[in-house]
């Protein structure tokens, strides 16, 4: 019957849009960024398609300290977030009582200034004679020649700042959902609040940690902002670098290339990652 | 002799303008990041055919008419300005009837032609009837058919005005794509209250006790071109060895810790925290931070310094080429050019302007006209060179050369 064929195919058409989009931004650059990395060519020539997939060996021998360090980056980057934003969500969402509202406003309020903004206010914070550095140096406490800019550890810092509300906000929605209550039953069956803990609260915050994960390690990875700004010699990452092949050598191949090299390597992380915690948890 | 006074009088404001150009750049200077990556997304179509070298295509402008309208694309803080307004631009609308549209939207070269490449790399127009682009991006676009020819006949003002080292240059012969807008020394700053002596010379950049205090260009031309000189190699015939030969001695001056980074335009900044005591410079840079900061010092290297002109160039079929012509003359009238100068700070192509700014009454108009920063003197001129015009194979292999230095 009509009717019936109708209502067969309305969740497909309920679907057109989200799919239209994922072709027209998703599949269909990628597509693209696919075969321009086997392309071979140059600006004046133009660029053709010959199979040419030495840019990815080529591209992997002369980047691999940059992509290394980036994933070392990025992982670090995961971990300091999680450890900082871990306790700090745990005790708004059990302890923060009628005002857990404003500790989150309180969280997010630095980000409703622009990313760029707050990464340059660290360069007038941080710069070697600055109010910081200037004042530490006065009294003693760091050498005369201690410097925080242009270093791997500003540009970790950086990121950390900047990625921190992407894990600290899963992390709090899957803790905040969980019923308080669990606890006093595992303390009635005995369980130490040391136990309770890593059989009850850290299990059920999984969802939360695997998205808050994923979240921060990806753009972490792939970030050419932080580095830039607050990096130096001999800090590069995998996102810069790309960058350079795209605007300054206008290389798309092999910008192309690298892309593609690295989405393959997080894909497969996460994979990993998604295998080790469980797509049960995964998904909530 | 009414314009005249009206040029006094603005220049008379100048002081008390309230914001310098340096404070502009500041605040500006924060969009550059995001403007790049705009470039980068929009670099990322790719044409698969290149029609526009091929032969037999002829290259005609798309109208010999006044059009009344100019779309003109520049870097920031690149013209005057006096109280939200653009003095030059508004009278140019008054002489001639031509509206302008003027946008700053360049912050840098490469990330610029990211923008404009694939339309014309399809031969279709772009948004703009005139840009403004540095030399060697001049001779990058020529040769990739991405300009329209000037008719000098619609110059006479360049003719007349123009210096003599900006007519009929390396990197343009016979000026046939492009004409000067301002140009500028890349050379070295430094702070004599950090560094505790005076520096002349390039290698002093190289000096270990600076370890960590200097600061380099990521701009691949100056850096490589300017160690060139350092070991006697004019940049314009230079050979695959002494490139890399120019590249060890990058290579060995980061490893040895001396760099403190790679600048782009925030070296500026930079060197005022005092987070490096000497970088690579550029004159109108150091011309405006002198004003906030009296004892910085610039210097073209005893073994020579770099001149780069930015130039006006008309990109193909461009929708209103005869009025960015006449606009192209326009600036060379000498008082004109005095009035942009005299806000922008960097080198004038138009000699005949010292004088007027010489002749002004103001103090402040007096210092640009004697800052051999604004006006080089004969001496410093005699010690310029150019880029070398490097064809697209060299090009690459001096960016992946230099891409090893910088993204270490």
């Amino acid at each position: 019957m009509a009717g019936e064929g109708r209502r067969k195919l309305t969740p497909y058409l309920l679907t057109l849009p989200g799919v239209g989009f994922l072709v027209v931004f998703f599949a269909i650059p990628m597509a693209t960024v696919f075969s321009v990395s086997f392309q071979e060519g140059s600006l004046s020539q133009g660029f053709t398609f010959t199979g040419h997939w030495q840019n990815y060996t080529d591209t992997l021998a002369r980047y691999d300290t940059q992509l290394i360090r980036s994933l070392m980056v990025g992982l670090i980057v995961t971990i300091m977030t999680l450890v900082i934003s871990y306790p700090m969500m745990y005790w708004i969402a059990f302890r923060g009582g009628r005002r857990k509202n404003i500790y989150l406003l309180l969280i997010l309020l630095p980000f409703f200034t622009p990313f760029l903004i707050r990464t340059l206010m660290w360069k007038t914070i941080f710069a070697d004679e600055g109010i910081l550095l200037g004042f530490l140096k006065d009294v003693g406490l760091v050498s005369d020649s201690y410097q925080v800019l242009a270093t791997m550890t500003a540009v970790i810092s950086g990121m950390v700042y900047n990625f921190l509300p992407f894990m600290a906000l899963p992390l709090y929605v899957s803790l905040e959902k969980m019923d308080p209550r669990l606890l006093d039953a595992a303390a009635d069956l005995y369980s130490s609040k040391r136990q309770a803990f890593l059989k009850v609260t850290l299990p059920l915050s999984y969802p939360g940690l695997f998205a808050g994960s994923l979240l921060t390690f990806i753009p972490a990875v792939g970030d050419p902002i932080n580095p830039e700004l607050l990096g130096g010699v001999n800090t590069t990452m995998i996102g810069q670098v790309v960058q350079r092949e795209m605007l300054t050598n206008n290389a798309y191949p092999r910008g192309s290339a690298i892309s593609f090299m690295l989405m393959a390597v997080i894909l497969i992380g996460v994979f990993l990652y998604a295998r080790v915690l469980g797509t049960e948890e995964m998904t909530g | 002799m009414d314009r005249e006074r009206e040029f006094a009088k603005l220049l008379a404001e100048a002081p008390r303008r309230g914001m310098t150009r340096r404070d502009l750049l500041r605040r500006v200077g924060l969009g550059a990041g995001a403007a790049s990556l705009t470039a980068f997304l929009a670099a990322c179509g790719i044409s698969k055919e290149d029609t526009t070298t091929e032969e037999g295509e002829k290259n005609t402008l798309t109208t010999t008419e006044e059009v009344g309208n100019l779309n003109f694309a520049n870097w920031p803080l690149y013209i005057d300005r006096s109280q939200g307004t653009r003095p030059t631009i508004d009278d140019f609308t008054e002489a001639t009837g031509i509206t302008v549209n003027y946008k700053e939207v360049i912050d840098d070269n490469e990330g610029f032609f990211g923008t404009i490449q694939e339309p014309l790399s399809n031969d279709q127009a772009v948004e703009w009837d005139m840009i403004v682009v540095t030399d060697w991006m001049i001779a990058k676009m020529a040769r990739l058919g991405y300009l329209e020819e000037l008719d000098h006949e619609q110059l006479p003002n360049f003719t007349a005005n123009a210096g003599a080292i900006y007519k009929d240059p390396g990197y343009d012969p016979g000026n046939k794509y492009s004409v000067p807008w301002q140009s500028g020394i890349t050379g070295v700053a430094y702070n004599p209250e950090l560094t505790g002596r005076e520096l002349t010379s390039f290698d002093d950049l190289f000096d270990p006790a600076f370890a960590g205090k200097v600061g380099m260009f990521k701009e691949m031309r100056d850096t490589i071109s300017l160690t060139m000189l350092s070991m006697g190699v004019e940049p314009s015939e230079s050979t695959e060895d002494d490139l890399v030969a120019a590249q060890q001695k990058l290579l060995q001056q980061r490893d040895d810790g001396i760099v403190r980074n790679y600048y782009g335009n925030e070296y500026a900044d930079a060197l005022v925290r005092g987070d490096i005591w000497a970088t690579m410079a550029w004159s109108g840079d150091v011309f405006q931070l002198q004003f906030d900061q009296p004892e910085l010092q610039f210097y073209v290297p005893d073994t020579g310094g770099i001149l780069w002109v930015d130039n006006m160039a008309i990109p193909d079929n461009a929708a209103a080429p005869i009025d960015a012509m006449r606009f192209m003359d326009y600036v060379y009238d000498p008082e004109v050019a005095a009035q942009i100068t005299a806000w922008v700070n960097y080198i004038c192509p138009v000699p005949a302007a010292q004088e007027i700014l010489a002749s002004a009454k103001d103090k402040y108009t007096q210092t640009v006209a004697n800052s051999p920063l604004v006006f080089p003197t004969p001496e410093m001129e005699a010690n310029l060179h150019h880029y070398k015009d490097l064809d697209e194979d060299e090009e690459a292999r001096w960016n992946d050369l230099f891409g090893e230095i910088i993204q270490g």
